[in-house]
C-alpha cells in the first residue's frame, strides 16, 4: 500500500482510466436501452446492476490478486519464483497475497456505487440479510474469477511464453456482463454451463433483484468450490513440474 | 528516388520482424471472435421485438462489428506508442537521429509493415467462421463504398498512427507512458465506434463525436463500408479527416522538435 502511494500520480492516472473503461460499459447500457426496453427480459437498471455486478467482482480480483498473479507469471519465465518457494508457508498463498492495489479497490467503491444507483433506481430494500447474501454470492464469483486467472497463470509452468495468455481470462469475464436469458444453443451451453463465466454475475445480481432462490446459489457456490479445486490442482501440478525444471 | 528505396528496405525489414509475431496476430485474431460472440449475443438480443435500432436491421449491425474487426487488424495502432516510448526511454532513439531517416516516416512504415501483416492474417479466423457469419452479412452495393474506403482507410491509419506517435513522443518528458495510452485507448475505442455504433447516441452528442478526431479513426471508414452513411456526407467527411491528418502531423512535428531538445538538454 505505502509502497503504491508513492507513485501518487500514477495512481489517480490508473483511477481516471479504471473509472473510464467503467463509463464506457454504463454507457452501452445507456445507448441500448435508448433503442430497447428490454434485453433477454432485464430492463435497464437491471441490466446496469448486472454490469456493476460484474465489474466489482473484476475489481475486487484487480485489487486483492491481479498484479501478484500476474507476476507470477513473469516470474516463473524468469526464475525469480524461487524466492517464493524458499519461503516458509504455502506458496499458492504466499504469491496471492503479496500485495494490494489499491486502484483496484479503489474502483471496487465505484462498481459498488453504480450497483447501489441501479439497485436504488430499482427500488430494491434487500435488507441485512439480502445484502449480506449478495456478498456471500460476490465472494464466491471472486472465488471463481480468481480460479480463472491462476488457471491461465498457471500456464506458464508449461509453456514459457504466455503473454497475452490474460487474454482468455478478459474474453471469459467479457461474458459476464450479459444477461443468461440472452445465451442460446452453443453459446448457453459453453458459457453458461460449462464455463462459469454467465453465473458469476448473474446470480449475486438476480438474487438482489428477484429474491433468493436456492438452486442458484447452490450452483453458484458449488461451481466456485469446483473451480478452485481445479485452479489448485493445475498450480500445484505445475509446482511439480517448475521444481524439476529448475533443478 | 533514393529516399523511396531506403524506406522500402525498412518496410521489407518490418515486414519480415512482424512475421515473427504470426502467431500472436493469428491468437488475437481468434480472441476478437470471442468478443465478436459477445456483440452478437448482445445484440442480439437487443434486437429481440426490435426490427430495427436507429434504423439499421440485426444484420447490418452485425456486419458494422464485423467490419470493425477486419479494420482493426488493417489499421489499428496496437502498442507503436510503446515501441516508440521504449526507444525513447532506453536510448535507442539516439541511432536515428544519427542517421539521414526521418524518425516519423520510418516508424510509420514499420507500422504499414506490421499491418499488411496483421491485416491479412485477420481473414484466417474470420474465413474459418465465415460459413456461420455468412448469413447474419449484408453489404450494402454501391460502387461508391469500396472506392471510398480505400483512402479513408490510409487517412484513418495515419490518424491512429499519428496519434500513438505523439504518445510515444511523451516518454521524452515521463517516465511512464502506459497510463496516458491506456487512458486514450478508453477514449478512442468508445469514441471512434468500437463500443457501439456512434449513430446511436442521441443526436446532440452523434455530433459531438463527430468534431472529434476520434470519429474518424474508425468509425468513419466502418460507416462507409457497412451503409451507416451517405455520399454526401461521406465527401464532407474527408475534409475533415484530412484537416485532422494535418493538424496531428503538425502536433507530431512540434512535439518531436520539443522533445528533441528535452532529450539533448539531458543527454549533453
Amino acid at each position: 500500500m505505502v509502497r503504491t502511494m508513492m507513485f501518487r500520480f500514477d495512481f489517480f492516472l490508473w483511477s481516471a482510466v479504471e473509472l473510464a473503461w467503467m463509463s464506457v460499459n454504463v454507457l452501452l447500457v445507456e445507448v441500448i436501452y435508448r433503442h430497447t426496453d428490454s434485453l433477454a427480459g432485464w430492463n435497464k437498471y437491471e441490466m446496469l446492476l448486472l454490469v456493476g455486478t460484474s465489474m466489482l467482482i473484476q475489481r475486487l480480483l484487480m485489487g486483492f490478486f491481479w498484479s501478484n498473479l500476474f507476476e507470477m507469471g513473469r516470474n516463473v519465465r524468469t526464475g525469480a519464483f524461487d524466492f517464493y518457494l524458499a519461503q516458509p508457508g504455502n506458496p499458492l498463498f504466499m504469491v496471492s497475497t503479496r500485495k494490494l492495489d489499491p486502484d483496484g479497490l479503489a474502483n471496487s467503491v465505484v462498481a459498488a456505487a453504480v450497483v447501489y444507483y441501479a439497485a436504488h433506481r430499482l427500488g430494491l430494500h434487500p435488507g441485512v440479510s439480502g445484502v449480506l447474501l449478495y456478498m456471500a454470492l460476490l465472494a464466491c464469483g471472486l472465488v471463481i474469477h480468481y480460479s480463472l486467472f491462476l488457471l491461465t497463470t498457471s500456464l506458464t509452468f508449461w509453456i514459457i511464453k504466455t503473454e497475452g495468455i490474460e487474454g482468455s481470462y478478459f474474453t471469459v469475464v467479457d461474458f459476464s456482463r450479459l444477461p443468461r436469458e440472452a445465451f442460446h444453443g452453443f453459446a448457453n451451453v459453453l458459457m453458461v454451463y460449462l464455463l462459469p463465466a454467465v453465473i458469476v454475475s448473474n446470480v449475486p445480481a438476480i438474487t438482489l433483484i428477484r429474491g433468493f432462490r436456492p438452486v442458484y446459489a447452490l450452483w453458484l457456490g458449488a461451481a466456485s468450490v469446483a473451480w478452485l479445486s481445479l485452479a489448485v490442482f493445475v498450480f500445484n501440478r505445475g509446482l511439480k513440474r517448475y521444481a524439476s525444471a529448475s533443478s | 528516388m533514393q529516399a523511396l528505396t531506403k524506406y522500402r528496405h525498412v518496410f521489407l525489414v518490418g515486414l519480415q520482424s512482424n512475421l515473427v509475431y504470426r502467431w500472436n496476430f493469428l491468437i488475437r485474431g481468434f480472441f476478437s471472435l470471442a468478443r465478436l460472440a459477445v456483440v452478437f449475443i448482445l445484440w442480439g438480443a437487443a434486437y429481440a421485438g426490435v426490427a430495427q435500432i436507429g434504423g439499421y436491421s440485426i444484420g447490418q449491425t452485425f456486419t458494422y462489428f464485423t467490419a470493425l474487426i477486419a479494420l482493426q487488424f488493417m489499421i489499428g495502432a496496437f502498442n507503436e506508442d510503446y515501441q516508440i516510448g521504449e526507444e525513447i526511454r532506453n536510448g535507442l532513439i539516439n541511432q536515428f537521429l544519427l542517421k539521414p531517416i526521418n524518425y516519423y516516416l520510418y516508424r510509420f512504415t514499420v507500422f504499414l509493415a506490421a499491418r499488411v501483416v496483421s491485416g491479412a492474417l485477420v481473414f484466417v479466423p474470420l474465413v474459418v467462421i465465415f460459413p456461420l457469419l455468412r448469413s447474419h452479412l449484408t453489404l450494402p452495393g454501391e460502387l461508391w463504398r469500396p472506392l471510398l474506403l480505400v483512402p479513408a482507410l490510409l487517412l484513418a491509419a495515419l490518424l491512429q498512427f499519428t496519434l500513438a506517435f505523439c504518445f510515444g513522443l511523451l516518454a521524452f518528458w515521463f517516465l511512464e507512458i502506459q497510463g496516458f495510452v491506456i487512458l486514450s485507448f478508453a477514449a478512442e475505442t468508445l469514441l471512434s465506434g468500437q463500443i457501439f455504433p456512434l449513430d446511436l447516441l442521441p443526436p446532440s452528442l452523434f455530433h459531438f463525436a463527430q468534431l472529434l478526431p476520434f470519429y474518424y479513426m474508425m468509425y468513419f471508414p466502418a460507416a462507409i463500408l457497412t451503409g451507416r452513411i451517405d455520399l454526401p456526407a461521406a465527401l464532407h467527411g474527408f475534409v475533415a479527416q484530412a484537416g485532422w491528418v494535418l493538424l496531428f502531423a503538425i502536433a507530431a512535428r512540434f512535439i518531436w522538435l520539443s522533445g528533441l531538445r528535452k532529450h539533448t538538454a539531458v543527454g549533453g
